[in-house]
């Protein structure tokens, strides 16, 4: 498996992964620091704890985040075997078609818990720009940047699934804007819907539901793949 | 000319799934619209008011400046994909029509999806017994100020097209100009400026319901006409200089 990664990994040398994965962490805390530029006096007004009301402000950004960089992950992933119609030739090699799906979606998870791990830094360093006195709630913000990631693996899972199995990526990049649109729109459905987990209204619940759904998608995709004739 | 090229367009996308990309957004939103919790307290409002509310946020800013970009895309794949760009280089017609044809026929698109769209809203408001007549000048208003607005997001989107083979770099380009509008649409000095927030503010209906699109003409002119004057430009030098 490792290898498959490392294989991986060397396929998508510079196709800028890396400055994915600090675009998406910088752009959350990005968009706060343009709010916060813009009215930093009204914003400390509305909520006596700053850093509680400052990381709620965060928060709203990082499902779309993580949905959005899931998508163009899982579709540049596929795109070295969709350019040059490699699949096939990839299925010559002696190894599974299945650990090579694993290899993908770890690689993968490997840069969205990376991204995550910006985004924590990122917060705490503007936070601590902002000055608010008050003192710095670490746990909360590994939370917040952490545990989202493991909610939305559904998402990220059916998106690589689409992109690997469907002729076009365009169908992998609709799909990935209807997920996109029903992830910022989520507060207009039930809380049960997989679109509401990553904002963690019910931590426990949403993280627990989203591993195992994500597992189970992730399974559905690679037995699908396994299943296909080469394109 | 430009005529013979669109329809040569058309037929090559004919086999992408058009159709579902073209319905795909409207019915969406509708969905989204719908089951907002806030519809039901509505109650005394205009009732086309607040299902414009509810609907045009999603698809206005989010939806409209997306969906450019995969139309742009599927526009030029056929190229990518089988040296298409070559061939096109045998033929007598100059680069910058080929451009401009690409240019009318996603605009076109964009025009049809805005169409179904509305009546999208209107099947929708007539299934669920609205009272009140259908206010087909402000529908009408908001549908053709929406798709002028996207004028600048077509063209910088068909050059990310043709300038990388890979979708994704398009995709990533548009989503990062895309979701500042979501803080831009709260600014009253920086959102007017911003072209990606155009077409909601084109769209966006306030309570009277008036105004010549809604938007001043003036600021339209400047940042959505400035806009795309400038990508369309760049657009046409970078693909006249691309080797191919």
């Amino acid at each position: 498996m490792m290898l498959l990664m490392k294989a991986e990994l060397a396929k998508i040398k510079r196709k800028g992964f890396l400055f994915l994965a600090f675009l998406g962490a910088f752009g959350v805390v990005a968009m706060q620091m343009v709010n916060y530029g813009v009215r930093k006096e009204w914003l400390m007004q509305q909520n006596p704890d700053y850093w509680q009301y400052y990381l709620l402000n965060i928060q709203s950004f990082i499902p779309i985040a993580i949905v959005l960089g899931g998508i163009i992950l899982t579709i540049q992933i596929t795109n070295v075997e969709e350019e040059t119609n490699a699949w096939k030739q990839q299925l010559a090699l002696p190894i599974s078609k299945k650990s090579l799906y694993l290899a993908k979606f770890l690689v993968i998870f490997v840069y969205l818990i990376l991204a995550a791990s910006l985004l924590f830094l990122f917060t705490l360093m503007y936070g601590i720009f902002l000055d608010f006195k008050q003192p710095i709630p670490f746990l909360t913000i590994v939370k917040e940047s952490f545990l989202p990631v493991l909610a939305t693996l559904p998402i990220i899972a059916l998106q690589l699934w689409i992109s690997v199995v469907s002729k076009s990526q365009t169908i992998a990049i609709t799909i990935g804007i209807v997920n996109f649109l029903l992830t910022y729109s989520a507060f207009s459905f039930p809380e049960w819907v997989p679109w509401r987990w990553p904002y963690l209204g019910q931590p426990l619940f949403n993280i627990g539901l989203g591993v195992v759904a994500g597992a189970l998608l992730l399974i559905v995709g690679m037995y699908d793949f396994y299943r296909k004739d080469a394109k | 000319m430009i005529g013979t090229l669109i329809k040569a367009e058309w037929y090559k996308l004919k086999h992408h799934h058009i159709y579902a990309i073209l319905i795909i957004g409207p019915l969406l939103t509708l969905l989204i619209g719908m089951l907002n919790p806030m519809m039901g307290d509505m109650g005394a409002y205009h009732p086309w008011l607040s299902l414009f509310l509810f609907m045009n946020l999603p698809y206005a800013l989010l939806f409209l400046p997306l969906i450019t970009g995969v139309i742009a895309c599927i526009i030029c794949r056929y190229e990518h994909q089988a040296g298409g760009w070559k061939q096109w280089a045998t033929l007598p017609v100059t680069r910058t029509q080929i451009y401009v044809s690409k240019l009318i026929l996603i605009a076109l698109l964009v025009l049809i999806i805005q169409m179904i769209y509305g009546l999208v809203i209107f099947i929708a408001g007539t299934v669920k017994g609205f009272d009140v007549v259908f206010p087909y000048w402000t529908v009408g208003k908001f549908i053709i100020g929406g798709w002028l607005a996207t004028f600048p997001m077509i063209a910088l989107q068909l050059w990310a097209a043709m300038h990388w083979r890979s979708f994704a770099v398009a995709f990533t380009i548009n989503v990062v100009f895309t979701l500042p509008s979501i803080l831009a649409i709260n600014s009253e000095r920086f959102g007017p400026f911003y072209p990606w927030a155009q077409p909601f503010f084109a769209m966006y209906v306030d309570e009277s319901m008036s105004g010549m699109l809604f938007i001043p003409i003036s600021q339209m002119l400047l940042v959505t006409g400035g806009s795309f004057i400038v990508f369309l430009v760049l657009g046409i030098a970078t693909f006249k200089q691309k080797a191919i």
